[in-house]
């Protein structure tokens, strides 16, 4: 016959009290972090879980990038597209100049406006984004085309000159990784994009203001600021004019349409890495919640059942421990 | 007929006698129902032989007379439960010290981990290289960095100290092993004594089965009696530790003379400590070390030993040893090492000038200063560093300074958030840096290295794999070892309760027993005093008639 002593009807109903109580306070502490998971020792899948925490911490992380990518390259479209205007504002005052039917002294009066223009075109070369010169390169603490002048004129708008600084850096693109396998240039070295549009501008103002610009199509101008001899050089003025025409045909071909639809395609790049991130994202927290949350439904059944039982181990240990068979003899 | 007379007389006192004598033991057995290590026991009860038949030819017996008093126990359940005891006491310390360690790589989401701080680390030096000369950014590349440092040093600290703690308690079990030892050995002794000298030793017994359960928890042991009743106690490889009134003792070194070679270093830079045998005694200079012998036993003793890691006097480097504590600790630190040497390389973008053999830094700050060899994760030291001089940090140079563990020496290279080297050098030909200040070109290395694999060195075998698989493994092995000792633990405490509930069973007063008992024995008692009274009655009767 098995013998039931003191002591272990005691230990028995000790245990078993205690278990509850254990049971009810790893449920409460459930209910109240609303993880099921708080520890590796808690769920066979710990290293998956830590695996996907990081993951949307990486993912939010590249989403910042992407963010501020995207109102960068945004900008910068707008730039482009501005500088874009002002190639076709040129172009149609060159198209009227080069009519030879306009005298030169017509043709200086248009002079004024393609100045205005230039100016206004290397100042967007010159543009900032937040303190940072945005066609700087890597060299983005100082403009990328810095004021000179020609030794002739002596004064006035043709006088001045904007010249690339090519300091060390500028022909460097900055890029930054957007997602884990996904990197986006950021910029482009100014000369790529404007380097033909400020020359053609440079060139077109200075001819219709009636001084030459030597030597062309590039390099070092002359500052002789040999001026036209009219009417001698009336056709020359007239072919130099042309020249600018085509110079501005190739600024918007070969350099502000092709950035504009690189632009594009950068920011659908990061429109596609945004929609695999936000994809990543979603996913992982719906792994990760079903691997770590805990149910909060089945947790408040689970704790309103270990109460009861807890309950239940209590009122048997009070009738048990009550039971005595002095009351008896 | 007189003769029948004085028989009923004699054989009723002796009845209440021995029921008296019953009923004293009861009262014992419930006055001790609590007490533990309290064995039920038993009074052998039995007829009294009847010297002479009366009227020639009936032996009708002379009442009952008390024989030994005997405790209810069984070998064999007291020692089914010293071994669940032994079982309880390693997984039990076993399973709390893991917890410990556990908690290093939490999973809740908040506070800092090692795992958390190096993906925020990789996070903020990729932000920088969108644009490198904000100060802002480069803040707070410095103030994740210092959260990764923060992070790996406490994490190893943690593990380190858990080590250290484990070896007070090493000392601490020890004290009180020796001390149930002298224990033993002197209630060895009085139990021959009484028992030589016809005295029960119930209590002695009833005391000693106490310590030894006791002892189970801490060491495993096999106990043999002896004919005069002494126990002997042994230890897992046979040395014995109490032999009849000997105490033998164990003790803790950290110098044993027997090593020759390295003493082994711990986690937190100290001296492993040795547990020995001294055949001597107490006070005798220790003969043998008995680490590897109690550590792939049971108990408390076991499963710190095994926890805390073994090494040998060949043994100069912490991780070489073996253990869960030095198992995670050596992934903290594998993860320093590659930081030290991978990260800082790449950071360098160390250039080799042919001929020279040199490397020259080909990155820089953003006041155009290359950074240091150690610039982007450094260790504190005050010797040599980069001890071949030939400006790449590698592992080689690592174990030219000595130091058997970095993650607690680890710091950033660099103060100073202008000091991170975000750029390359323009130069290509080496020589004088030529650098941008927009220039993220480092910066963007640094963080591509997140997603390329890495190796990580334990023990000799490389993990190769990215720092998050790394970490992340590390964090599967620690959840995995922990809850194998949790179930371990719960199957142990299972079991104990099981081996309890069995030794109680047999041993364990049991008060309606006793009550019943003592009803039994009341009414026996009454009975006989009733036999007195009649036996008085048929003497008045006969004198009576006369």
């Amino acid at each position: 016959m098995r013998r039931v002593s003191e002591n272990q009807n005691v230990r028995n109903l000790v245990t078993n009290a205690l278990e509850n109580k254990r049971r009810l306070n790893d449920l409460s502490n459930q209910l109240t972090t609303g993880l099921k998971v708080n520890k590796p020792s808690d769920s066979v899948d710990a290293g998956s879980i830590a695996r996907y925490q990081t993951l949307i911490a990486k993912v939010d992380s590249y989403g910042t990038n992407i963010a501020q990518t995207k109102s960068f390259l945004e900008y910068q479209d707008s730039i482009v597209g501005q500088s874009a205007e002002i190639i076709v504002r040129a172009k149609e005052i060159a198209q009227q100049a080069a009519n030879e039917t306009l005298n030169s002294q017509s043709r200086a009066q248009l002079a004024e406006e393609v100045f205005q223009l230039r100016d206004q075109f290397a100042s967007l070369a010159n543009s900032q984004y937040q303190g940072r010169y945005v066609y700087g390169g890597t060299d983005d603490d100082d403009p990328p085309y810095d004021v000179s002048t020609y030794i002739s004129p002596a004064s006035g708008p043709a006088k001045v000159r904007y010249a690339f600084d090519g300091e060390a850096g500028t022909d460097i693109s900055k890029s930054v990784k957007v997602t884990d396998e996904m990197s986006v240039t950021l910029n482009t070295p100014a000369n790529e994009v404007f380097g033909s549009g400020l020359e053609a501008l440079e060139r077109l103002s200075r001819a219709l203001a009636g001084v030459r610009t030597f030597p062309l199509p590039s390099g070092t101008p002359d500052g002789s600021g040999h001026e036209y001899v009219f009417p001698d050089e009336y056709h020359l003025q007239t072919e130099h004019i042309r020249g600018a025409i085509d110079l501005l045909n190739q600024s918007r071909d070969v350099e502000l349409i092709p950035e504009r639809v690189s632009l594009g395609g950068r920011l659908r790049r990061l429109e596609t890495g945004q929609a695999l991130l936000d994809l990543t994202k979603n996913s992982a927290k719906e792994v990760l919640s079903r691997l770590q949350d805990a149910d909060e439904t089945e947790v408040a059944a689970n704790l309103q059942q270990a109460q009861t039982a807890l309950q239940a181990s209590y009122s048997v240990t009070a009738k048990i421990l009550r039971m005595t068979i002095l009351d008896y003899v | 007929m007189v003769n029948f007379t004085s028989k009923i007389l004699g054989n009723s006192v002796s009845a209440m006698t021995a029921q008296q004598a019953l009923l004293a033991n009861s009262s014992n057995n419930i006055a001790n129902v609590n007490t533990p290590g309290y064995t039920r026991r038993e009074i052998d009860i039995q007829t009294r032989a009847d010297p002479m038949a009366v009227d020639g030819v009936l032996r009708i017996g002379s009442g009952v007379q008390l024989g030994e008093i005997r405790r209810i126990t069984n070998e064999f359940l007291e020692g089914s439960l010293r071994a669940a005891g032994a079982k309880q006491g390693k997984a039990e310390v076993r399973n709390e010290y893991l917890g410990r360690v556990e908690n290093v790589f939490n999973l809740t989401g908040s506070g800092l981990t090692v795992g958390s701080a190096l993906n925020e680390f990789f996070s903020s030096v990729n932000q920088i290289s969108r644009d490198p000369s904000n100060l802002d950014l480069r803040l707070d590349v410095l103030q994740r960095g210092e959260d990764l440092v923060t992070a790996i040093s406490t994490a190893y600290r943690d593990i380190a100290d858990t080590q250290s703690e484990l070896d007070q308690r090493v000392y601490q079990e020890v004290d009180s092993i020796n001390s149930i030892a002298k224990d033993l050995a002197t209630l060895n002794s009085f139990v021959a004594q009484r028992e030589a000298a016809g005295v029960s030793a119930v209590d002695e017994r009833d005391q000693r089965d106490l310590i030894l359960n006791k002892l189970a928890g801490k060491v495993s042991f096999k106990t043999l009696e002896l004919p005069n009743g002494m126990m002997n106690c042994y230890l897992e490889n046979g040395f014995p530790l109490v032999s009849e009134t000997t105490a033998r003792q164990l003790s803790v070194t950290t110098a044993p003379s027997f090593a020759t070679g390295n003493l082994p270093p711990s986690l937190g830079g100290g001296i492993l400590s040795y547990v020995t045998f001294n055949y001597g005694g107490e006070g005798a200079p220790a003969h043998l070390d008995l680490t590897q012998v109690l550590r792939n036993g049971e108990g408390s003793l076991a499963g710190i030993l095994q926890l805390r890691g073994y090494a040998d006097v060949t043994n100069s480097s912490p991780f070489e040893a073996d253990g869960e504590l030095v198992q995670m600790a050596s992934r903290i630190e594998a993860i320093t090492r590659t930081l030290l040497t991978t990260v800082n390389q790449v950071y360098l973008g160390a250039d080799e000038h042919p001929g020279t053999g040199i490397h020259e830094p080909s990155s820089a700050d953003l006041n155009g200063n290359p950074p240091p060899v150690f610039g982007l994760f450094d260790f504190a030291f005050s010797g040599t560093k980069d001890a071949d001089g030939n400006g790449l940090p590698t592992l080689a140079d690592l174990s030219s300074t000595g130091i058997p563990s970095f993650s607690r020496l680890l710091k950033l290279g660099f103060s100073a958030a202008a000091e991170f080297a975000a750029a390359r050098d323009l130069n290509p030909t080496g020589g004088v840096l030529s650098v941008s200040p927009g220039d993220g070109r480092n910066a963007q290395a640094i963080a591509e290295l997140r997603t390329q694999p890495q190796n990580f060195l334990l023990g000799g075998v490389a993990f190769t794999g990215t720092f998050d698989e790394f970490y992340n493994s590390s964090v599967s092995t620690i959840g995995n070892l922990k809850a194998a000792s949790q179930t371990e633990y719960e199957v142990a405490r299972q079991a104990y309760t099981v081996a309890e509930v069995k030794r109680d069973e047999f041993s364990s007063v049991s008060l309606d027993e006793e009550f019943a008992n003592v009803i039994k024995f009341q009414k026996a008692f009454q009975a006989s005093a009733r036999m007195i009274r009649t036996a008085s009655e048929l003497i008045d009767t006969i004198v009576g008639l006369l």
